[in-house]
């Protein structure tokens, strides 16, 4: 049960939190963040995640921290975070790819 | 591998910014008017693409959409209308949104394409030129595939494998059973358009029946196939909801499909002749008529393409997104189609505008549902490699999998379905 949890929902996931001081130190910003690659790469989320509300099962992901949406996306790649939708979708990320995407939905919004 | 050619690219697109040269094609001269691109067929592949390309590009690219139908019913979840958990409605989308977002709709069929001078040809006469045109006409049913079948036939025995009428018709004749009353599917041979989508509707049959109380329904599978999309799970899930109601046969138990006659209702294999109440006839497919005349198909039936870009091998003007094309390891379904047309989508700004380009990428997930609230999913991401899309990860649901998992898996249809449909028709 716990382990099926949505990161989001808990205000600090320890896989998430981990990741996170990770992330930290390599920093989203030195990695070779494209927000116009990030655009391109995002399409492919936005066919499961272009509708989310407060209450559907694939949440929202625009307007995320960067870092969070990093995070999660290298959780769900190591499987660290469990749901196998989203550790086929985080398997083939590679970092520059998860920080591209993470900058672009930090800060776009819903479409 | 994969990771290192993307890793090198994005550090060469960074130093060149948007300076890419991009294939050796006729580009509109800059004192032209506005390259124009034409997209026949408004579904999942051909609704994204013309989408994609007209809010990518800004404007700089006159995009047209060629569809006959104003409301388009999807195939997929039509399973889901069968089993009565959705009313025809809500799988039924029209074009307003895209005609509002300036994409040029026209509701007429391409009668032809004029591949040397680059003009489509409608169905009222009308001429459309075009500087790139994407072809995205889903399938056709290969109605002598199953002797005995026809267009006709297909009036008593439905197919329901395109959208609307025939699906309503499987429907009314699925509601309207006795119990005791038999259901004969023949499923249909590879390649054909969502791999698990038989055997999803197999479930939505049972599903109904068992709703109603029925005790002495039975349902038989004829299917060419050795083996099945998802074929564990779904007969795991049978057993546990159905037991002793769906009959699966393989090529080895039932020695072939001879015939089916629409006159009586009889589907008749080597070893055995059926008499049923509802017989759910799924053909072989081929790529929709206008591709094939064009000449874009190969001895398949379906369109080759190019792994990188999804364009046309037989033409470099051409794209090919959907069912109608070869996608290598992909299967033909909406997700696919609509992943395919991002990749051309961004491959046709590049050529006309300029745009920036990136490796192309890949993604398919396909849920089923069994029974309420038992929903499995199989998918997969694809790169291009070995000549063809290839697949790079892929998952599977696991066997007995926890009920919670399982409705949970339902509920990101749902939302998939609500995402995939805006994504499509805005
Ligand atoms: C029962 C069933 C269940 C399914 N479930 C799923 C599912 O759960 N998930 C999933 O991802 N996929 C599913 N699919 C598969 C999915 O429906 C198809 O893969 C998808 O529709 C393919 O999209 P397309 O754009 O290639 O073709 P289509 O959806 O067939 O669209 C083609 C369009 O082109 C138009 N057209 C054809 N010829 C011309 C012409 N000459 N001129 C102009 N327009 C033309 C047609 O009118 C049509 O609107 C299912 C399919 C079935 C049958
Ligand atoms: C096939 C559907 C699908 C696709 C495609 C998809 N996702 Fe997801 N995503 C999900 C589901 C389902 C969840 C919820 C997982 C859970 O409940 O544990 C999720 C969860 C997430 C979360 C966690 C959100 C949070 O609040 O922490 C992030 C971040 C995310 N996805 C990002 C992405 C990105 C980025 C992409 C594109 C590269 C993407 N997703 C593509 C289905 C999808």
């Amino acid at each position: 049960m716990s382990a099926r949890a949505r990161p989001h929902q808990a205000p600090a996931p320890t896989a998430g939190l981990a990741l996170t001081l990770v992330i930290c130190t390599v920093g989203p910003g030195s990695l070779a963040a494209d927000l116009e690659f990030g655009r391109y790469l995002a399409a492919e989320c936005m066919t499961c995640h272009r509708s989310a509300t407060a209450t559907s099962t694939i949440p929202n992901i625009f307007g995320l921290g960067r870092q969070h949406v990093a995070a999660v996306l290298m959780a769900y790649r190591d499987k660290t975070l469990p749901n196998a939708v989203m550790q086929n979708i985080a398997g083939r990320l590679s970092d520059e790819e998860i920080a591209s995407l993470a900058l672009y939905f930090s800060i776009t919004m819903k479409p | 591998m994969t990771r290192l050619t993307r890793r090198s690219f994005t550090a060469l697109a960074g130093a060149s910014l948007g300076a890419i040269a991009t294939a050796p094609l006729a580009r509109p001269a800059l004192a032209q008017a506005k390259p124009k691109l034409v997209v026949i067929g408004g579904g999942p592949g051909g609704g994204t693409l013309a989408r994609y390309v007209q809010k990518d590009a800004a404007g700089a690219i006159e995009v047209t959409l060629v569809e006959p139908a104003t409301q388009f019913t999807t195939c997929f979840f039509s399973n889901i209308y069968v089993g009565g958990y959705r009313t025809f409605e809500s799988i039924t989308h029209g074009y307003d949104k895209v005609k509002r977002e300036g994409v040029n709709v026209i509701h007429e069929a391409a009668a032809s394409i004029d591949r040397a001078r680059r003009e489509v040809v409608l169905s009222g006469g009308r001429r459309l030129a075009y500087d790139r045109l994407a072809v995205a006409p889903g399938i056709d049913i290969k109605f002598d595939s199953v002797p005995g079948y026809s267009e006709q036939a297909a009036e008593v025995m439905p197919h329901a494998w395109k959208p609307g009428a025939q699906t309503r018709l499987l429907t009314a004749k699925l509601n309207a059973l006795k119990d005791g009353d038999q259901i004969v599917m023949v499923a249909p041979p590879n390649p054909y358009r969502c791999p698990p989508g038989p055997y999803e509707r197999v479930s939505m049959f049972a599903h109904v029946l068992k709703a109603k109380g029925f005790k002495n329904a039975r349902i038989v599978v004829i299917d060419p196939k050795p083996a099945f999309s998802k074929q564990k799970l779904f007969m795991q899930g049978w057993e546990k909801h159905y037991p002793g109601m769906i009959e699966w046969q393989d090529p080895k138990m039932h020695g072939g499909l001879k015939s089916v006659d629409a006159a009586t209702n009889t589907v008749k294999t080597d070893l055995a002749e059926y008499k049923a109440a509802l017989v759910n006839v799924i053909p072989a497919q081929m790529a929709g008529r206008i591709a094939r005349d064009s000449g874009l198909a190969n001895a398949s039936g379906f369109c080759p393409i190019d792994s990188a870009s999804m364009k046309s091998t037989i033409d470099a003007n051409v794209f090919v997104v959907g069912d109608a094309s070869i996608a290598g390891d992909m299967p033909k379904s909406a997700f696919s189609a609509n992943s395919q047309a991002k990749v051309a989508a961004m491959t046709i700004r590049g050529e006309l505008t300029n745009a920036r380009t990136f490796p192309a990428r890949y993604a398919n997930t396909c849920w089923s549902l069994i029974e309420t609230d038992d929903d499995i999913f199989v998918g997969g991401t694809y790169e291009p490699g070995d000549g063809k899309i290839k697949q790079v990860t892929s998952i599977i649901s696991q066997d007995n999998e926890p009920a919670d998992l399982r409705k949970r898996n339902y509920a990101a249809s749902v939302d998939w379905y609500t995402g995939i449909v805006v994504d499509i028709f805005g």
